[in-house]
């Protein structure tokens, strides 16, 4: 079933051309959210709900116009289209009537979207939390169920049609420890494009032993001591500083304005020759995979910097028009009110050479970022910070005491430059985005990878 | 639209079962300028309905965007099914409050031209480049006009409604001098078209990302630091959870069994407060319906209060204090409405000190259990009263905790954030720990 008829599409993508815009886009999009608060050890809270909206689109030179509502009745999207046609101001020769074709493309293989009734839902986080708890120490589980089924449906004035259904699907498990006066937090959150087959799979009890882990060491450590030092990024989230301080440098929304210090880089050494890092939606059930953009392009797997040599952008339609550089299906966004934006997908570092311990006995003394948490970036600067959940110093080649408190500050044309060794062991963990087209589902990757030199924020 | 939720409600009842609805519409409209012209135009309508129904102790929530028949009897439906899966919880009940409360504030101005803001908008980038060359891109200007609306109701009868039209204005500059970047914004808001101030923007956007050019490192080591109103207020907002009854309950709160105690500096004393002299929008009634009034949460250094909605003040045994915070979507949590920090002693100044205008990475740098944090930050360095120098690729630690009790000066008059929703007197916090060089 579609979403909105096909010929109030095309009666919009008429409106716009007739009244001179080069390119006129429809975004349909129809999600039913899903949400579990599990805390205190019991459900505390549920919620569900249908977003439905549909978002117009007319491209005219560099110029994007935009506009939204709830509304499916032809005629108050055809007042929003020219309301936006009205910007142009001009009356373009009246197009051709306009036969939509479906766009073919690969499906992203998906995991399975099998649903289980909610008791089962309720036993499977009773379970997790009953193994967190088994620690006296721990003062609080929250975990944070997150199902949805986002359909969208693109129609454009290239004359195409493409839809996608994309199951997603999250388990936030954020654990608090507290003995006598100290306090720590841990925090886990994988998830997928797929159904529940996704938290089949999942390993409760060693995540559960992770979370202990990290929450106990945290809870003693020692404040982190402040400086320059080597760093040594473990695999997985640890990817978050290569998203933060090169992926978002890479986006042509911030290539377009100059605002990028990449922005005038293409075939250029903007990293170490022994970094290579791509950008790929392709990866079945990867939390950041699509099928089409959300401009109905096929997605791809877009090589981004190959032995530190920059080979592509992240570019979306607009991109491609504003810089020349070709679109990498990599237009995104949050729901139908936001116009989309070049976005990143799954972007990771590729494997390097190394084992894991041949990155920390180079290190003589340095700091060992285990666990990676949150970062942000201002693009025009590079300029970065990240903070590090779980971290232990290292001396003389080997892993030594724990600490805390730790931030990882630079910039990011700098770092990409001091990345010297690139582990073996690739891993990628999902995480949320949020930027200019607003909050989307994104993977972080890479192996354990060495920074020779890097500024740590800690104790003075 | 009242009617809706009348029709809602009736259905609501009809399940033996009680219940409120938000309704919220809004629309708005976004004008981006690049290289001297409008590069995005974007308008918008939208509305959302949720419902929170509660049926033999147990609440369910769910929302639609649609408002046909189909879509609110599923929305019923829904919700009644989530609340089958929670726990029972008998603190949360509707409040036995009936009667209209509006709050809906007209705004007295005439029609302002499409084409006049069309034109104030691309000034705000144009403006920028044409103060100074160096000046490579404004990566942040748009001009924003926001009309929302908030509707209310109980199946006890409280009904309430709040409207709001508002502008706000951004502009950036980058500036590149010799390979050396620097990029600051800054932003406005007003009620009226006419009220914005344009000037200003663009001015302050320019004149710190001039001075960010010259940032250097600082040296590791302790410092004394005062935060500009709008970095004290995101620190306030980060550990807002200090003062949630609700986190208290949830065991994330460290002032849980903190009341009555010494919490901050003897001479600080933090209200909340919905409708402060100058703030941008009073606040009159919390999401269950109820009266706002100002309330102190540390009188001189002291924990009075934590803040409250109906179901957490159960649990504690005590009184809601009109702070529930519910959208369309989402369950009842507790918000602030406005912190006003006050205090005063007669220390003189330290001769040397840092103050923070720019604070990076805070929500994924600061542990809100402990109190920890740590950030990027730039700003200047003032010694005997001059400004000395500009700083930036440093981190400043510290803990929330013990920020709050390591106040070494706090001035007279109360300073705004650029929101007009925080007021603090200037305040300087001693040994707070800087990484750099």
């Amino acid at each position: 079933m579609q979403l909105i008829q096909s010929n109030i599409a095309q009666d919009l993508i008429h409106e716009g051309l007739a009244h001179g815009a080069d390119f006129v886009e429809v975004y349909v999009e129809r999600t039913q959210n899903e949400a579990l608060v599990f805390t205190n050890s019991r459900a505390e809270d549920t919620q569900s709900g249908t977003i439905f909206g549909i978002g117009i689109r007319l491209i005219h030179g560099h110029q994007a116009l935009y506009g939204y509502t709830n509304s499916t009745e032809r005629e108050e999207l055809l007042r929003i289209t020219r309301l936006l046609a009205a910007r142009i101001g001009k009356t373009g020769a009246a197009p051709a009537p306009l036969n939509f074709e479906r766009q073919a493309y690969p499906k992203i293989p998906v995991l399975p979207d099998r649903d289980v009734d909610a008791k089962y839902k309720l036993s499977f986080l009773k379970n997790i939390d009953t193994i967190l708890r088994q620690d006296a120490r721990t003062s609080q589980v929250v975990l944070n169920f997150i199902k949805k089924k986002q359909l969208v449906e693109v129609y454009n004035s290239d004359g195409i049609f493409a839809t996608e259904e994309r199951p997603y699907i999250r388990l936030a498990h954020q654990l608090v420890m507290k003995d006598g006066g100290l306090q720590s937090q841990a925090f886990f959150g994988p998830g997928a494009i797929g159904g529940w087959e996704f938290m089949e799979k999942l390993d409760t009890r060693e995540n559960c032993e992770n979370l202990l882990r990290q929450a106990t060491t945290t809870l003693y450590a020692a404040p982190c001591p402040a400086g320059k030092m080597p760093v040594v990024i473990d695999n997985a989230f640890g990817g978050v500083i290569f998203h933060e301080a090169c992926g978002h440098l890479l986006e042509t929304t911030s290539v377009e304005k100059k605002a990028s210090v990449f922005w005038d880089k293409m075939g250029e050494q903007i990293a170490h020759r022994s970094l290579s890092a791509v950008d790929d939606g392709t990866i079945s059930g990867e939390w950041g995979s699509l099928s089409i953009d959300d401009e109905g392009m096929p997605t791809q797997k877009t090589k981004l910097i190959e032995n530190g040599i920059l080979r592509n952008f992240i570019a979306d339609r607009l991109g491609e028009i504003k810089t020349g550089h070709k679109r990498t299906g990599s237009a995104r966004r949050q729901s139908y009110k936001f116009a989309p934006a070049s976005r990143m997908r799954n972007t990771f570092i590729e494997r390097g050479p190394h084992e894991f311990s041949e990155l920390i006995a180079s290190v003589p003394s340095g700091l060992y970022a285990k666990k990676m948490g949150g970062g942000s970036v201002d693009p025009s600067t590079g300029q970065f910070n990240f903070s590090v959940q779980e971290a232990y110093l290292i001396k003389d080649g080997k892993i030594t005491t724990p600490v805390k408190g730790a931030t990882l500050i630079g910039t990011g044309p700098e770092v990409m430059t001091k990345i010297s060794m690139v582990g073996k062991d690739l891993a990628l963990m999902a995480g949320m985005c949020g930027s200019v087209s607003g909050s989307i589902p994104t993977t972080v990757g890479q192996p354990p990878i060495k920074v020779d030199e890097i500024l740590v924020g800690g104790e003075a | 639209m009242k009617k809706i939720l009348e029709r809602v409600i009736a259905e609501v009842i009809d399940h033996k079962a009680e219940g409120d609805l938000i309704l919220s519409t809004a629309k708005s409209l976004k004008l981006s300028s690049q290289r001297g012209a409008v590069s995005e135009y974007k308008i918008s309508s939208s509305q959302i309905l949720g419902v929170r129904v509660i049926k033999d102790d147990r609440v369910g929530i769910a929302y639609t965007e649609a408002t046909d028949d189909e879509s609110l009897r599923f929305m019923i439906k829904k919700a009644l099914q989530n609340s089958e899966i929670t726990e029972p919880n008998p603190d949360e009940r509707l409040l036995k409050l009936s009667g209209d409360l509006l709050d809906d504030v007209s705004y007295d101005e005439a029609p302002v031209d499409i084409a006049l803001k069309t034109r104030k908008a691309i000034e705000l980038e144009t403006r920028v480049r044409e103060l100074d060359p160096r000046v490579v891109a404004v990566p942040y200007n748009s001009f924003n006009e926001n009309e929302y609306h908030s509707l209310y109701l109980s199946s006890r009868g409280r009904f309430t409604s709040y409207s709001d039209k508002s502008y706000s204005i951004t502009s950036s500059a980058l500036l590149d001098d010799n390979g050396k970047k620097a990029n600051f914004y800054d932003f406005h808001l007003a009620h009226r078209f006419k009220d914005l101030k344009w000037d200003k923007v663009t001015q302050t956007a320019l004149l710190h990302a001039k001075n960010l050019l010259g940032e250097t490192t600082l040296p590791t080591g302790r410092y004394h630091v005062r935060f500009t109103p709008d970095c004290l207020k995101s620190l306030f907002d980060c550990f807002g959870n200090f003062y949630s009854a609700k986190c208290a309950i949830d065991k994330v709160n460290p002032w849980a069994d903190q009341l009555g105690q010494v919490v901050a500096a003897p001479d600080l004393t933090i209200t909340d407060d919905p409708n402060p002299g100058g703030c941008f929008r009073h606040s009159r009634f919390d999401d269950e319906g109820v009266e706002k009034k100002a309330l102190t949460l540390v009188k001189d250094g002291v924990l009075s209060s934590l803040i409250h909605t109906s179901v957490t003040a159960k649990k504690l045994g005590t009184q809601t204090t009109g702070h529930a915070s519910r959208g369309p979507t989402t369950s009842m949590n507790v918000s602030g409405t406005h912190y006003v920090i006050q205090g005063k002693n007669h220390r003189p100044l330290p001769d040397r000190y840092l103050q923070v205008i720019q604070m990076d990475g805070l929500y994924s740098g600061a542990n809100r259990v402990s109190g920890t944090f740590s950030v990027a930050v730039k700003g200047y360095l003032w010694e005997n009263g001059e400004r000395k120098l500009t700083f930036g690729n440093v981190t400043l630690s510290g803990n929330f905790l013990e920020l709050l009790r390591n106040v070494e000066v706090a001035g007279e008059k109360l300073e705004a954030s650029t929101d007009e929703s925080f007021f603090s007197v200037p305040l300087i916090f001693g040994g707070l720990s800087i990484a750099g060089a």
